[in-house]
């Protein structure tokens, strides 16, 4: 393989790639090598630096160090039209299409050999003899706007191939497909390699890395880890290779054995922003006094089991009690109510008002009742009083009179997040990746306070992408794989590997 | 990383002096822009400004007069606070007014003289706001259940309601016509027990209730529960929703409150100094120039009250100008000026403008992830 890597000129090679934003290493000493012809997948965690080195290929970001050469020559991209002109081009997570222009305009904008005038019927025969040829039909004169996703990323490809780009890079393309879209979207990366492009595919699903790709290149906090031919690798090797260590468990308190159930959730079906069905078919329980981790990739249906447990989206089925209450179709208000603390994924974006103080927004949940309110007024006293004890006790810094908590830093933001939430004494506290992006001391504090919850008697289910984080905090471990439950474990029985394959989607569950 | 002459950064809090000091510089950075341009017309700028000065305060008499002209402006400024502070961008006051003008005369003229003073007035005044909330609410509920833009609903409603109320006296027979206005059409007079009473020169009490309506509203926001959650669906939607605050129910209450406010206004002017549904006593802009008393104020129902009484001198030492041979529209171009100035120094509450630091070692901002992988 390294023989074959050195005799024939390669489609594409990094060497050394380094690349920081704000003194965050995003990659690291990356080597690549891509050759004609091959699909070429691309794999690692969320956040291992896939598509910082895809973008740095495609020309939008520019490496700090390093080589690139294309065809044995070495090459710099200024811009995404440099590397297109090159024979580079990239569809991305988030397309870039014109909403409101037909498919064939969207692939004439930008073309260097169009004139000024545009021949829309010529323009829409290419389109649609490229489309039959890659298996992308879409319709030419549709408006983007009114394409399904799935169509969209034909449009993205057919964008593409319509620039004869000899280096396709395919950033998570299945993340928004279904299945069979995806199948299709196999097909048609196989014929593009067989006709000596070159492909590459990023994604974090082990299946779809071993059905459609040659070539695996493993990324890892921003380093390579290796690259395997396919047919070579165990799906169990690729784990753990993406997932890099054998997991230690630390030890913890195992604490009073857990109560009755405070919340128990059934066959619960919840509906994404597109009204596709995210949560399929869930069914656990969170009994009081244990935390129960939920693993999986981002975007397999965490952000709508929260939604659907909170009261923020109605579920389309299924049931939710909580506590003895059914509180499927409750309303948000009921829900936090009936006992329920929520610890979003954004801070600034949904868990805390950004221009109102710290005292105001300790107090964005409890302010309807006294002391902080009497009548429809609002008790100053109580919100300076209340704050400052809850300031004092969970040692949130930086607060000064008047000051929008936005200025405070991430830690203490999530701190004064949490200790809202806690206050409330909630039977269940759900918690989505608390301590994401937080520093040493914050990780502990926040991880304290949901350890101190669950010694309260709370249930706690806890939602994250950090295994670090669930293993540290977690009783029991289920992990989920496009909206359903596809293994449940005692931490003690969590590995790397393990968690790793079903986490790419091995079920060792049947389907609901 | 390209070398940058200046950083622009958000503030942390600013103080209290440089929240004051940014208004009054607006409006002094306005004076010296319009100072530039009655230079370059030929006009002395300092004989101007004492003329209009003294056009607005110099005598009790103008001071009475510029109280007169506040007290719908004080409403209007309220009314246009009130719904950006929810980020609801009602622009339409000018015909809210004026649909609470035709609300108050209407039910003034309804209840002729048989209603005693003490019941008529309120009866008037609170016709004139729920015809300024009925006028949003045709903008507000649309808003609200379908998601149309109230910026553009709002403003078009201005003008149905200024040809409406014209229509209402030159149009049309109606009963707001006066029938013994043969000459020339007027609006009736309405009866002397729905008018509010004269105190100094021609100023009525009309300027504190004015002025009570802007506390109340100051206490409405930011004192009670209601405020509250008015603040924090302003502040962020999604947080008001996960706070469980009905942020749709918010926006309405605000967009009728704001509405309710302009047609105070109204009910408050035609009930005071002018009498009558008159259109051309009544169609001045007092809607419009709500919005810049209200950015002035810098949302702040409180800081209106003056704001309001500064910016109605400034309306009426426009017809003074003309005795002197310059333009009125010296003072629209004025009222310009300081809207835009008071809008940029917003920005300068909000950010800091400095010099590049000598390390390079300066934190990132807070408020993107620093990877995007």
């Amino acid at each position: 393989m390294v023989d074959a890597a050195n005799t024939e000129t390669l489609a594409v090679e990094l060497r050394n790639i380094d690349k920081s934003f704000y003194g965050v290493l995003a990659n690291a000493d990356v080597d690549f090598q891509l050759r004609h012809g091959e699909v070429h997948a691309l794999l690692g965690e969320n956040g291992a630096g896939k598509s910082t080195l895809c973008s740095i290929l495609a020309g939008l970001y520019r490496p700090d160090s390093g080589e690139m050469f294309m065809d044995g020559e070495a090459a710099a991209f200024k811009s995404p039209k440099d590397a297109l002109a090159a024979g580079v081009g990239m569809v991305y997570q988030h397309f870039r299409l014109v909403a409101n222009l037909t498919v064939a305009e969207n692939l004439a904008l930008g073309h260097p050999d169009l004139g000024i005038r545009l021949d829309e019927s010529r323009l829409q025969k290419e389109a649609t003899e490229l489309g039959e040829r890659y298996g992308l039909g879409v319709d030419p004169s549709a408006r983007i706007w009114q394409l399904s996703v799935g169509e969209q990323q034909r449009v993205e490809i057919l964008k593409l191939l319509y620039r004869n780009a000899k280096v396709l890079i395919l950033d998570e393309p299945t993340a928004v497909l279904t299945p069979q879209e995806a199948q299709a979207l196999f097909k048609t990366m196989r014929q593009m390699a067989e006709e000596g492009r070159s492909v590459i595919f990023v994604s974090h699903k082990l299946h779809e890395v071993k059905q459609v790709s040659d070539r695996v290149t493993v990324l890892r906090g921003g380093r390579t880890v290796g690259g395997v031919d396919t047919a070579d690798a165990e799906p169990r090797d690729l784990a753990r290779m993406m997932v890099g260590r054998d997991l230690e468990l630390p030890t913890r308190d195992p604490g009073a054995p857990p109560g009755e159930p405070v919340l128990s959730v059934t066959d619960l079906r919840v509906q994404s922003d597109r009204g596709l069905e995210a949560v399929r078919g869930m069914a656990f329980e969170v009994r009081a006094g244990e935390v129960v981790g939920i693993s999986g990739v981002s975007g397999n249906g965490q952000r709508e089991l929260a939604y659907g447990l909170v009261g923020l989206r109605t579920p389309t089925a299924g049931s939710v009690i909580l506590g003895g209450n059914d509180v499927t179709s409750a309303s948000v208000l009921q829900h936090i109510k009936q006992g329920i603390g929520y610890v979003p994924q954004s801070r600034l974006g949904m868990g805390l008002a950004p221009g109102l103080t710290t005292e105001e927004n300790l107090a964005l949940k409890a302010f309807r009742d006294p002391p902080y309110s009497k009548a429809g007024r609002l008790v100053q006293s109580a919100f300076r009083d209340e704050g400052a004890r809850e300031i004092e006790e969970y040692d949130i810094r930086g607060v000064r009179p008047g000051l929008p908590i936005r200025l405070l830093s991430g830690g203490n933001l999530q701190k004064a997040l949490v200790a809202r939430e806690v206050e409330l004494k909630p039977i269940v506290l759900i918690a989505r990746s608390p301590t994401r992006g937080l520093d040493v001391g914050a990780t502990e504090a926040v991880r304290n306070l949901i350890l101190a919850e669950r010694a309260r008697g709370a249930g706690v289910l806890l939602i994250s992408e950090d295994l670090d984080e669930l293993l540290a905090l977690s009783d029991r471990l289920l992990v989920i794989y496009e909206g359903e439950i596809v293994g449940r474990m005692p931490v003690e029985d969590a590995s790397a590997e393990r968690l790793g394959l079903l986490m790419a989607g091995q079920r060792e569950e049947a389907p609901a | 990383m390209s070398t940058r002459r200046f950083i622009v950064e958000p503030r942390g809090l600013a103080s209290p002096w440089l929240k004051l000091l940014v208004p009054i510089g607006s409006v002094f950075a306005a004076l010296v822009v319009g100072a530039i341009f009655l230079a370059l017309t030929g006009e002395n700028p300092f004989s101007v400004y004492k003329e209009m000065a003294e056009a607005g305060f110099g005598t009790t008499r103008s001071v009475a007069e510029t109280l007169l002209t506040a007290t719908p402006l004080i409403l209007t400024g309220v009314a246009a606070a009130i719904a950006f502070k929810m980020l609801v961008w009602n622009i339409g006051g000018e015909g809210q007014f004026l649909i609470g003008a035709v609300f108050a005369s209407g039910v003034a003229i309804w209840l002729g003289d048989g209603a005693p003073a003490y019941v008529a007035l309120p009866v008037v005044i609170v016709a004139g706001g729920i015809g300024g909330a009925f006028w949003a609410s045709v903008s507000a509920v649309p808003r609200v259940y379908l998601g149309t833009n109230e910026i553009i609903t709002t403003l078009m409603l201005n003008f149905i309601a200024i040809n409406f109320t014209n229509y209402l006296i030159f149009g049309s027979t109606s009963p707001w016509r006066d029938p013994e206005g043969a000459t020339f059409p007027q609006g009736r007079p309405i009866p002397d027990g729905s008018r509010i009473p004269e105190f100094f020169e021609r100023l009525d009490y009309g300027i504190f209730i004015a002025i009570a309506l802007a506390v109340l509203a100051w206490y409405l926001l930011g004192k009670t529960r209601w405020g509250f959650q008015v603040r924090i669906a302003g502040d962020s939607a999604d947080t008001a929703r996960y706070a469980g605050i009905g942020v749709s129910n918010k926006i309405l209450g605000v967009f009728l409150l704001s509405g309710a406010y302009a047609g105070f206004a109204g009910g408050l002017f035609v009930a005071g100094p002018v009498g009558a549904l008159d259109p051309r006593s009544l169609i001045l802009g007092l809607g419009f120039t709500g919005i810049i008393v209200a950015a002035l104020a810098r949302l702040n129902p409180l800081a209106i009250i003056p704001v309001a009484v500064l910016m109605a001198a400034l309306l009426n030492s426009g017809p003074s100008l003309q005795s002197i041979g310059v333009p009125t529209a010296t003072v629209t171009m004025l009222q310009g000026a300081i809207l835009l100035f008071a809008v940029a120094g917003e920005f300068l509450i909000q950010n800091r403008i400095r010099r590049p630091d000598k390390s390079p070692n300066t934190a990132p901002s807070s408020g993107e992830e620093a990877s995007p992988a």
